[in-house]
């Protein structure tokens, strides 16, 4: 059963629904850039941005009203947005460690 | 002027025209002259598109404007479907651009792919007469066959339906025949697949169904299913191939991460396009399945920003056509806005009830379909026109590299500005005709004469204005950049 959000509440629910993917993608491109960059401030500011993603979650679970099951929604998106950067720089990893295997293997013949 | 003088001048013009642009067709392989046609007719069409939309954007001013002439619903209507149409065209001349290429061998079947191109052309052109000549009169079995199908977005009637799904068919034949003959891929393979979607998902639109939930919901299929997942996939395997060509991306690269973009929409895009079955009266547990599957829709956005700093961190690398890849950075950005932010912002079940439908949908639909879509059109329409001059030059410091880079700042802060300026229209629109009056009439005509909406209204006009400044620059620069430089195009070394 879904709850409509209250009138007084309509900025807020936009305002921080657009602020968690935002945040989601500023985490994860401070995350990725952390990777390739040694600077211990890019890490920080990269945990900064997920905290946003927090705030921002709970604000709008209590503006868009979210109860019973769909709790389990903000429950996804505080897991998913903090692992699937770390997921998707693994795969990159392998990926491109396969191809850079393959291709020093054909350089070298 | 009597006729034939009449034709004898356009004859004459045309030449000249001919003359000035001085494009080679012999630079280009037949196939690819067969896809350059398709690029033409886009950007035809593109015009089009931005031609009425300004119209249909200055009646929301001066509502009186070709009042009984050239009405409103017709010309969101051609607004609408001239956008759909540009953007098919577009991508069908970039599969035709590659096939050949990724195929290793020439286009099968390319006479009957031609013929497909001029039966295509020539039922839009008569669809398009048809919406601006008969606007009005009555809803029968024979106008729906003839006139007008009647359903908002894909209005074109049942005869062209007919054709679309034809023409896609033999283009689907002159994919599958040439990888056959030649060789298959990842991206050719993935390309195949899609091309079924694409053939299969528009029949979901032609047929009726009495009950009207049944008849939205296989409605849906069309404009979401067809639109977002089929050409979701189709600008993946498009961008895949650019990224080879243009930056040198090695194939196992861009073939994987073509996999895990199919795998990832799979995952989410196909379930997350419940959010389209809010109150049309399907069962209550598309609420939950849209409003859950649309939150992970930008994760394949969140894998882009982290690859992308991949391979910003571990290659630097060169490209050979510097307009290309800044509208493929374009697409990025736009695709991120568009359809990441301004998707999630109102998805939602719990705030969508409020906003479904409103200008808010039409300023998400705006960013959305052109920086998703539009950009990587253009992209391609650049690459093309590098080979169609002989593979030339085609850097910053290119001889009036200033109109490409106008064209792009043009169109992207126009569209950013109706974008933003379509924002504060649905944000009224929903709060009160919506939120406050309950979706009376009077909450509709209390909304469409609130200042903030009027006003938001005129800003939308005025980024129109400046969107299409945009295009007619862009027109302008595609049609004379690379005339008379001499330097061949770098060559892009695989990373």
């Amino acid at each position: 059963m879904i709850e409509p959000v209250a009138l007084k509440d309509f900025f807020i629910t936009f305002f921080s629904a657009a602020l968690i993917i935002m945040a989601g993608a500023s985490y994860a491109l401070l995350f990725a850039w952390s990777k390739v960059n040694t600077n211990p401030r890019i890490k920080i500011a990269a945990y900064f941005s997920y905290l946003v993603l927090l705030v921002a979650v709970v604000l709008l679970t209590k503006a868009a009203n979210f109860s019973g099951y769909w709790l389990t929604l903000s429950g996804v998106m505080v897991v998913g947005y903090f692992f699937a950067p770390i997921g998707i720089w693994y795969l990159c990893v392998k990926t491109h460690a396969v191809s850079d295997t393959q291709q020093a293997t054909l350089e070298d013949k | 002027m009597n006729a034939k003088e009449l034709c004898e001048g356009s004859r004459a013009n045309y030449a000249n025209f001919i003359t000035w642009v001085a494009l080679d067709r012999s630079n280009l392989s037949a196939g690819r002259q067969l896809s350059v046609n398709y690029f033409i007719v886009a950007v035809i069409l593109f015009f089009a598109q931005l031609l009425f939309g300004m119209i249909a954007a200055t009646q929301f001013i001066f509502p009186n404007f070709l009042y009984d002439w050239l009405d409103f619903s017709v010309n969101r209507m051609v607004h609408i479907n001239a956008m759909i149409v540009w953007m098919l065209y577009g991508f069908i001349g970039c599969v035709y651009w590659l096939l050949e290429e990724e195929s290793g061998t020439d286009i099968v079947g390319l006479k009957l792919g031609k013929l497909a191109f001029w039966v295509l052309t020539g039922a839009v052109t008569i669809v398009v007469l048809v919406y601006l000549l008969i606007q009005t009169g009555a809803g029968k079995d024979s106008s729906l066959w003839l006139i007008n199908e009647g359903r908002e977005y894909i209005e074109a009637p049942r005869w062209a339906d007919i054709g679309i799904v034809i023409v896609m068919l033999i283009f689907f034949y002159n994919v599958v025949a040439t990888f056959s003959k030649g060789k298959w891929s990842g991206i050719a393979g993935v390309l195949t697949l899609d091309l079924v979607a694409l053939a299969g998902l528009y029949v979901a639109g032609m047929f009726y169904m009495t009950n009207i939930t049944h008849e939205q919901f296989w409605w849906w299929w069309v404009i979401h299913l067809w639109v977002e997942a089929t050409w979701e996939v189709l600008v993946g395997v498009i961008m895949a191939w650019s990224l080879m060509k243009l930056l040198g991306v090695r194939r196992q690269i861009v073939t994987t991460w073509l996999y895990i973009e199919v795998a990832l929409m799979f995952g989410s895009g196909i379930l997350g396009l419940g959010h389209h079955y809010f109150w049309i009266g399907t069962p209550e547990y598309w609420l939950t399945i849209g409003g859950f599957f649309s939150a992970l829709e930008p994760i394949p956005l969140v894998a882009m920003v982290v690859h992308a700093m991949y391979d910003a961190g571990s290659h630097s690398f060169k490209n050979s056509n510097h307009p290309a890849v800044a509208w493929i950075i374009a697409q990025a950005f736009g695709n991120f806005f568009g359809a990441g932010v301004w998707g999630f912002m109102h998805t939602l079940p719990q705030i969508n009830m409020f906003t479904h439908g409103t200008q808010w949908s039409a300023s998400h639909g705006h960013l959305a379909f052109f920086g998703a879509y539009a950009t990587i059109n253009i992209a391609f329409f650049y690459l093309a026109i590098q080979h169609w001059r002989g593979d030339v030059w085609m850097n910053s410091d290119t001889a009036n590299a200033w109109r490409w880079k106008w064209a792009l700042g043009l169109l992207n802060a126009g569209v950013v500005g109706m974008t933003v300026a379509l924002l504060i229209a649905g944000y009224e629109q929903s709060f009160i005709e919506r939120a406050v009056e309950g979706s009376t009439w009077g909450g509709y005509f209390s909304a469409q004469n609130h200042p903030s909406f009027q006003s938001a209204m005129v800003w939308r006009w005025f980024f129109g204005l400046m969107t299409f400044s945009g295009l007619i620059l862009l027109i302008w620069d595609l049609l004379t950049i690379g005339k008379g430089e001499t330097r061949k195009a770098q060559e892009i070394v695989e990373h």
